[in-house]
């Protein structure tokens, strides 16, 4: 608990987080206003006015999860970290508390952004909105995704740790690597990070043969794996910086 | 049992030894200068202490035990490794409230510490903006967080002004005046004769010796410097006498085997006047000099 609370400092004591969590809902707002306001209405199909933006504000809660990591290499104070928490894995699991609690919190300010605007301007403007059950639902899935890709980019981090590289890892592994399988026949892109969150998202692509649940799942899969992965690592690793 | 202990320690990186069967032991109750050039294992060492790396062969104990099983690890071991260890964006005081609250050490141990290294003022700007004496200051505010028994700094007088020395000198003397153990890294010497009351001097991760700071610098083998009015007649007649005669080169003798009564009356009988007969007695920069040696080594 004690080292959970020293994460969520360590998260909220620097501007990065903040400019991040300000550019992603202002990102959201702009989206918001720009599409779902002036587009077509047949343009804006299916469900997508409900999670509109959504991209960008998952790459900025993919890179904090990141950097709750490396930046703690980049500048040294990985050694005091693990000076409080020697068998270290403690502390990487006080650092998943956070990146998760924070991807949840980050996740209801884009849905409120969202609900605010979006769906508000689409049915001012006559579109036709989903039922209050399927927003709930999207919702829900946008909420878990941004949690989710968090615990993903704290798994890349502590697997790669230098910060630039770790970054790059992250993203190329999500939006290049990652769609590939997409191209394949079959369903194995379900399995894969990127249209599992489609899957959680409930926006149903390809075969689609997997559900909300189903893509949480996957996610969560790929998180949970990375995650012990890098913890392992930096558990067996020196700590030089 | 002695407070930290190294037992032949050896750390390879790759076909580098950074630190080479070295073995040492660190008591409470005074301040250790640990000192060597540049790269000669000094902040391995450290680091293998407080449990960061992973020996490839020896151990090195805290308290006895493997620095990953201590359980209070704050409260035992404080420890200052760099001076710019710190998220730049983050403010000194988030800088240790992150630190206490990892260690459930109250805020106000927070506000006592920053009080006592003189930061409190700053303590609100981010870390960015401090210099490298402010930035000592908070790694040594955040070793002092835990009240620990033992304090490892490494280079903690770099980018001290002369004032910040005397402070920092005082702290750590109280700090073994209580019965803490201090130990303290530094290549420069005359930092390290401020401070320390036993000295630890590795070189090229290799023990080089380990003695109090008096033994060290008085380490000039018994030999008596002399200086006279006719040095080539008194250092034929010492050397007759029996003893080991030398030039030092700054028109003196350097005598070993006979005693400073003996060199006298010698110079009496061969009727010669003294101009100066004293122990000779080494800096502790010739001294390391000569330990540490030239690159190339023995």
């Amino acid at each position: 608990m004690n080292l959970l609370r020293s994460e969520w400092l360590k998260l909220w004591t620097v501007r990065t987080t903040w400019t991040m969590v300000g550019i992603g809902l202002l990102g959201e707002a702009l989206f918001a206003g720009l599409y779902v306001g002036l587009a077509s209405l047949a343009e804006i199909g299916d469900v997508e006015e409900v999670e509109t933006g959504v991209g960008l504000i998952l790459v900025l809660v993919l890179v904090l999860g990141v950097l709750s990591v490396t930046t703690e290499f980049r500048h040294g104070t990985a050694s005091s970290t693990f000076l409080v928490s020697p068998g270290r894995w403690p502390a990487l699991l006080a650092k998943l508390g956070a990146v998760l609690l924070a991807g949840l919190l980050i996740g209801l300010a884009f849905v409120a952004v969202n609900a605010g605007l979006a769906l508000t301007l689409f049915d001012a403007r006559g579109g036709r909105l989903p039922s209050t059950g399927e927003i709930v639902s999207v919702y829900a899935g946008v909420v878990v995704s941004l949690a989710l890709i968090g615990a993903f980019g704290l798994g890349i981090g502590a697997i790669v740790r230098n910060q630039v590289g770790a970054i790059i890892a992250a993203i190329a592994f999500f939006f290049i690597l990652s769609p590939l399988p997409e191209l394949l026949p079959g369903s194995i892109g379900e399995y894969f990070p990127s249209q599992a969150i489609g899957s959680l998202h409930g926006r149903v692509e390809g075969d689609g043969s997997l559900s909300q649940l189903g893509g949480g799942l996957v996610l969560a899969a790929w998180a949970t794996a990375l995650c012990a992965i890098g913890t392992l690592l930096i558990c067996r690793r020196d700590v030089d910086e | 049992m002695a407070e930290l202990e190294v037992r032949n320690l050896t750390k390879r990186y790759g076909r580098t030894l950074a630190v080479d069967d070295l073995s040492f032991a660190v008591e409470a109750g005074r301040v250790t200068g640990f000192l060597g050039p540049n790269g000669a294992g000094k902040t391995t060492t450290m680091r293998a202490l407080l449990g960061l790396l992973r020996p490839s062969a020896g151990e090195a104990l805290v308290e006895g035990r493997r620095p990953a099983e201590l359980e209070d690890p704050l409260r035992t071991i404080g420890a200052a490794l760099e001076a710019t260890a710190f998220h730049p964006g983050r403010s000194g005081r988030n800088h240790l409230r992150t630190l206490a609250a990892a260690a459930g050490i109250p805020g106000s141990r927070v506000e006592e510490v920053l009080d006592q290294v003189e930061l409190s003022g700053a303590a609100r700007r981010r870390v960015k903006g401090y210099s490298l004496g402010m930035r000592q200051r908070l790694a040594l505010a955040a070793a002092l967080l835990g009240d620990p028994r033992i304090l490892i700094l490494d280079e903690p007088a770099n980018g001290l002004d002369p004032q910040g020395m005397r402070w920092l000198r005082d702290l750590l003397r109280e700090q073994a005046a209580v019965g803490r153990t201090v130990l303290v890294s530094s290549h420069v010497l005359s930092e390290v004769a401020q401070i320390a009351d036993e000295l630890v001097v590795i070189r090229a991760g290799r023990l080089v010796s380990q003695s109090s700071l008096a033994e060290f610098t008085s380490g000039g083998d018994g030999r008596m410097r002399v200086r006279a009015a006719d040095l080539d007649r008194l250092g034929a007649g010492l050397a007759e006498a029996g003893a080991r005669v030398e030039r030092d080169g700054e028109g003196a003798l350097l005598v070993g085997g006979l005693g400073g009564e003996q060199i006298g009356e010698a110079a009496l009988r061969l009727g010669i006047a003294l101009h100066e007969l004293a122990p000779l007695r080494s800096s502790l920069e010739e001294r390391f000099l000569e330990v540490t040696g030239p690159e190339e080594g023995p």
